[in-house]
């Protein structure tokens, strides 16, 4: 079977374009940044990537990884408080490529770790716009040649994407959880405006007191007035409790023992 | 309109506060420049109510909207793109049967529908109308657009303010859910012994075949004027 050899250019381009089309769609943010991860081990000629984010206290949680190894070294990253990751996120800057020796440098502890798991040098860059750092995308390699410049600047690319991706879920599923909360708000005053037009007509009351019914049968019964009011819809309560003798909106003297569990089970 | 134009009515907006949105839709109308602007929210494909009318015949083109269930807010909404009528009285698609006949006696030439949307939540439509007929011109459009983007965002900005579970204060006092309707629909289905769904198809029916505003029909309801 004929091979084409595709130049790493093409490659590169080809793999930003594939992400980019992703983020057009639904997609899953971990699904997402776990192909970044993959993708920069592909093309970088690195060991392995991963990508930390900050949740909403601002400590940084482990989000995706090209390998197992990898995950375990950047757990223990977060636990020990010192690593390239930590440093990038931080400052908000790149941290250079940094041989590691056991038990010296930047991170002792760190480094004693990542090179028992077979990796000989780091490098992190923040996951940054403008002045917000939001997590930091972490390079290991099992070498200790240096990146070249040009792997960097497609690892940048790389890292702005992950970051574009980041910011627009967060900020859709915001957006789709103010317009749910909406749509059931409207629902359910329509559903209660519904279930007065019951009771009008059941009991041949006007409609402030249909709710003034409503609302304390959903007192009495510790029940929310929507679940009430669709109940009352539905013909699940007994439509007779409309008709009899109307319930008041204030506390009678046996209403708490309303709240009160039953004396058997 | 000119971009400082725009602005100042941005700014006066946003100088008033989320108090009430029925300055929202004078400022469309303004922003425009047409006769009418009327917001419609809408609850999956069906129209929920109105969030603001500007005037007595956007209130018309709403409540004819949510008693058909057709007209240009419905479609743009479901088609999620901008939907043009510049000649309602001639228009080059037959469409909104129903609607049309009631809108085009009352002045309305011209309708245009935008999707309120922000990013994939889609609250509902603006429609502006205009009482001559012609298609609305490039900087038009996109004034349209941005008012559009304003009031989606005021949307979301109040409501994300609201207590869970509750309409936003600004919203439920603005805006204008016939909610008599569906007062009229829970007495109905008694009357019936029907679901609501069905007592609500019933009155809309009526409406129609009485050639009566479905808000009129549920009024004599509420008043016990007319059992179904």
């Amino acid at each position: 079977m004929a091979e084409v050899e595709l130049s790493r250019e093409s490659d590169i381009v080809r793999s930003l374009v594939e992400l980019a089309d992703v983020l057009t769609n639904d997609y899953d943010v971990v699904d997402l940044l776990t192909r970044v991860s993959d993708r920069c081990v592909s093309l970088l000629g690195i060991s392995a990537a991963g990508v930390m984010l900050a949740d909403p206290n601002g400590d940084l949680r482990l989000i995706a990884s090209s390998s197992e190894a990898m995950r375990i070294v950047e757990l223990f990253e977060l636990q020990a408080k010192e690593g390239p990751c930590l440093d990038a996120f931080r400052t908000g800057e790149r941290v250079a490529h940094e041989n590691l020796h056991a038990g010296t440098g930047r991170w002792p502890r760190f480094a004693t770790v990542a090179l028992e798991a077979g990796f000989q040098a780091a490098f992190a860059l923040p996951l940054r716009i403008r002045d917000t750092t939001i997590g930091a995308l972490n390079l290991f390699s099992d070498g200790q040649v240096p990146m070249a410049e040009a792997d960097v600047l497609v690892a940048r690319a790389f890292a702005d994407l992950a970051t574009m991706t980041v910011l627009q879920q967060r900020a859709g599923s915001e957006t789709q959880r103010i317009n749910e909360q909406l749509t059931q708000a409207l629902t359910s005053r329509i559903i209660i405006e519904q279930a007065k037009g019951v009771i009008f007509e059941r009991a041949g009351i006007d409609m402030a007191e249909s709710f003034a019914r409503l609302r304390a049968y959903s007192r009495h019964h510790n029940t929310r007035l929507t679940d009430v009011a669709r109940a009352t819809i539905d013909g699940s309560i007994d439509p007779h409790a409309w008709t009899a003798a109307p319930a008041t909106d204030r506390p009678t003297p046996t209403g708490p023992d309303h709240r009160n569990s039953p004396p058997s089970s | 309109m000119e971009p400082d134009r725009l602005a100042q009515i941005l700014a006066e907006l946003s100088s008033g506060g989320a108090e009430s949105s029925a300055r929202l839709c004078q400022a469309a109308r303004d922003a425009v420049g047409m006769s009418g602007a009327g917001v419609m929210l809408m609850s999956g494909d069906l129209p929920a109510g109105s969030l603001c009318t500007s005037g007595e015949v956007s209130n018309l083109i709403e409540e004819l909207q949510f008693t058909l269930g057709e007209g240009p807010c419905v479609d743009a909404h479901q088609k999620g793109r901008v939907v043009s009528e510049p000649d309602l009285a001639d228009p080059q698609e037959p469409r909104w049967l129903a609607f049309t006949a009631r809108a085009v006696p009352e002045g309305v030439r011209a309708i245009f529908g935008f999707p309120v949307t922000v990013g994939a939540a889609r609250i509902g439509a603006l429609n502006l109308y205009r009482d001559s007929p012609g298609p609305l011109s490039d900087a038009q459009h996109a004034d349209a657009l941005v008012m559009a983007q304003v009031i989606a965002t005021w949307v979301l900005d109040v409501q994300g303010a609201a207590a869970p579970g509750m309409l936003a204060d600004a919203i439920d006092h603005g805006g204008d859910f016939y909610f008599l309707v569906h007062n009229a629909a829970g007495a109905v289905s008694v009357q019936l012994d029907v679901s609501v769904t069905e007592a609500l198809i019933r009155l809309r029916a009526y409406a129609f075949a009485n050639n009566r505003s479905l808000l009129e029909v549920a009024q004599d309801v509420v008043a016990r004027k007319l059992r179904f």
